[in-house]
């Protein structure tokens, strides 16, 4: 037997395919094994320690919480606030982005004048301008929605900015020689030129942006799944906590998986220069 | 890029920020607005070399990066060997992928309330904050790293005979790699928000709750102070840190090449 079979790698993939128990075992029950089994070590340990269930809530605990919330329509509330608050801060976030990064890079004198310092604020993670903003305008859910909108913003310029400026020159003028004004040249160059990397700029703002959201809806104290996390510990409710948190991971990995992939992929695969970009 | 001098596209990149000064400086004798909202530059200039001279602003500074360098060493170096190990088998790999993949969605932050329960508010909640943050994001990415290396390079190695130490030098190190090195960034990246949102609601030192303690008294030139500090910071630890960090890897990697 050689040493990287004793550790254990990967095995030919065909040795497995004709088995479809095998398969069924590998894709079916494999992926939620893991759960199983750090959701039985948590109830073991949960219940064993005699910790107080304030401090060291068990999945029980939490899955009571869960329905509880979920029957009195906190939940649902809670969960649609955040979306919302969500959502409109992505979109503000991502048009201002793109706006603001074709109008520096329309013109190279301007961008260079520009971007150090939107590389600047770039730099300033979102979190900093909290506190001024509550200064501002008070504890309210405009504080959320600036902070996931600019946290989604900032790289966009600088992915806006460094895709129009790589684009090379001739396609442009080649549009032109044919007869196509500037309108041409944003539509059928610059835009497919830079499509791919402002979807990937999106996909991973919108990852910060989450986590913004959370964060500020924690210190807004107003409404949403953040302030449901953070509330629930304060009155000693810590299984409503845990379940937010599960409520968030959840809601996080849906608007992942479900709707910023595909989009990032499908951008890729229509407008996407390179040449591996349709096997995926 | 160019071939324009780089003193002069410096002056050019500076002229931006001179010309917000001048027009913060001057705003508020053309709009109207009250005083606290938005003090002027040379009040935010007062305030900053005032609290460099009573020593507030190192010591805040100092509490956050302390944390900051403390967390991300110990959290890389609980969450890579691990998530390596673990990945480096296929079917524990399929096993815990999923997990990681959820924990990784919902750390940071989100753990502060549990935090102060656990510690209380202050340093250990903070701490425990930045490394949750940290551990996550870089065990996520040890294990995709190791997933995404081809199972034929696997193979090849097995049927070369190679020791399991030859196994992680040659093949799993360098394929994963790359992954790893945007696992440190990222866990960085995510770390530092993690500190600076940790003070801001449950520390009790640091430059995110120096911020925090000042909207108490309307201290405007405080948190303006703050937000550029943190800009600055993060610039000087992603050019100083970052580059030190990919030169050594990838120096390193090399050098496995070379045997």
């Amino acid at each position: 037997m050689t040493a990287a079979a004793e550790l254990g790698t990967t095995p030919p993939r065909a040795m497995r395919r004709d088995r479809w128990w095998a398969r069924a075992w590998q894709d079916g029950v494999e992926p939620l094994l893991g759960f199983a089994i750090v959701i039985a070590a948590w109830q073991a340990g949960s219940s064993l320690s005699g910790v107080p269930k304030v401090l060291f809530p068990s999945p029980a605990d939490v899955v009571w919480a869960l329905l509880d919330l979920f029957n009195t329509g906190i939940l649902v509330e809670y969960v649609k606030l955040s979306l919302l608050h969500y959502l409109t801060g992505v979109a503000i976030g991502a048009l201002a982005g793109v706006a603001l990064g074709l109008a520096i890079a329309s013109n190279r004198r301007v961008s260079d004048l520009l971007m150090p310092l939107v590389n600047f604020t770039y730099a300033i993670v979102e979190v900093a301008w909290i506190p001024l903003l509550i200064l501002w305008w008070g504890y309210g859910p405009s504080i959320i929605i600036v902070a996931v909108a600019y946290v989604v913003a900032s790289p966009l310029v600088h992915n806006v900015v460094t895709g129009v400026l790589s684009v090379p020159p001739v396609y442009g003028r080649a549009i032109r020689s044919l007869g196509g004004g500037s309108w041409s040249v944003l539509r059928e160059v610059t835009l497919p030129a830079i499509l791919p990397s402002v979807f990937n700029g999106v996909r991973v703002g919108a990852g910060f942006g989450f986590r913004a959201l959370i964060f500020a809806e924690m210190i807004a104290q107003q409404e949403g799944v953040g302030y449901l996390i953070f509330t629930s510990a304060a009155t000693q409710q810590t299984a409503r906590t845990v379940a937010g948190m599960v409520v968030m991971g959840v809601l996080w990995l849906f608007l992942d998986r479900v709707y910023l992939r595909p989009l990032e992929r499908a951008s890729v695969e229509r407008w996407g220069l390179t040449s591996d970009a349709g096997e995926r | 890029m160019t071939g324009r001098p780089k003193l002069q596209s410096a002056l050019l990149g500076l002229t931006p920020f001179v010309a917000l000064v001048l027009i913060w400086q001057v705003a508020p004798s053309v709009f109207s607005y009250p005083a606290y909202m938005l003090p002027t530059v040379s009040e935010v200039g007062r305030r900053f070399i005032e609290l460099t001279l009573n020593g507030e602003l190192a010591r805040s500074v100092g509490a956050s990066l302390l944390r900051l360098a403390a967390a991300f060493v110990v959290g890389n170096l609980i969450a890579i060997p691990l998530g390596v190990l673990l990945a480096m088998n296929a079917r524990v790999s399929r096993i815990v992928m999923p997990v990681a993949v959820f924990l990784q969605a919902v750390a940071g932050i989100a753990w502060a309330p549990l935090a102060v329960l656990w510690f209380g508010l202050g340093n250990t909640a903070v701490t425990f904050l930045v490394v949750n943050s940290v551990f996550f994001s870089s065990f996520y990415n040890a294990i995709s790293g190791v997933r995404s290396i081809p199972p034929v390079l696997w193979r090849a190695v097995r049927s070369l005979g190679a020791s399991p130490w030859q196994v992680v030098r040659e093949l799993v190190l360098p394929g994963a790699m790359v992954q790893l090195l945007l696992g440190l960034r990222t866990s960085l990246a995510l770390g530092w928000r993690a500190l600076v949102a940790a003070e801001l609601i449950i520390g009790t030192n640091g430059i995110g709750f120096l911020m925090m303690d000042a909207t108490k008294w309307y201290g405007t030139d405080t948190i303006i102070c703050g937000i550029v500090v943190i800009g600055v910071l993060w610039l000087a630890v992603d050019r100083f840190v970052f580059a030190a960090i990919e030169r050594n890897t990838v120096r390193r990697w090399g050098m496995v090449n070379d045997n």
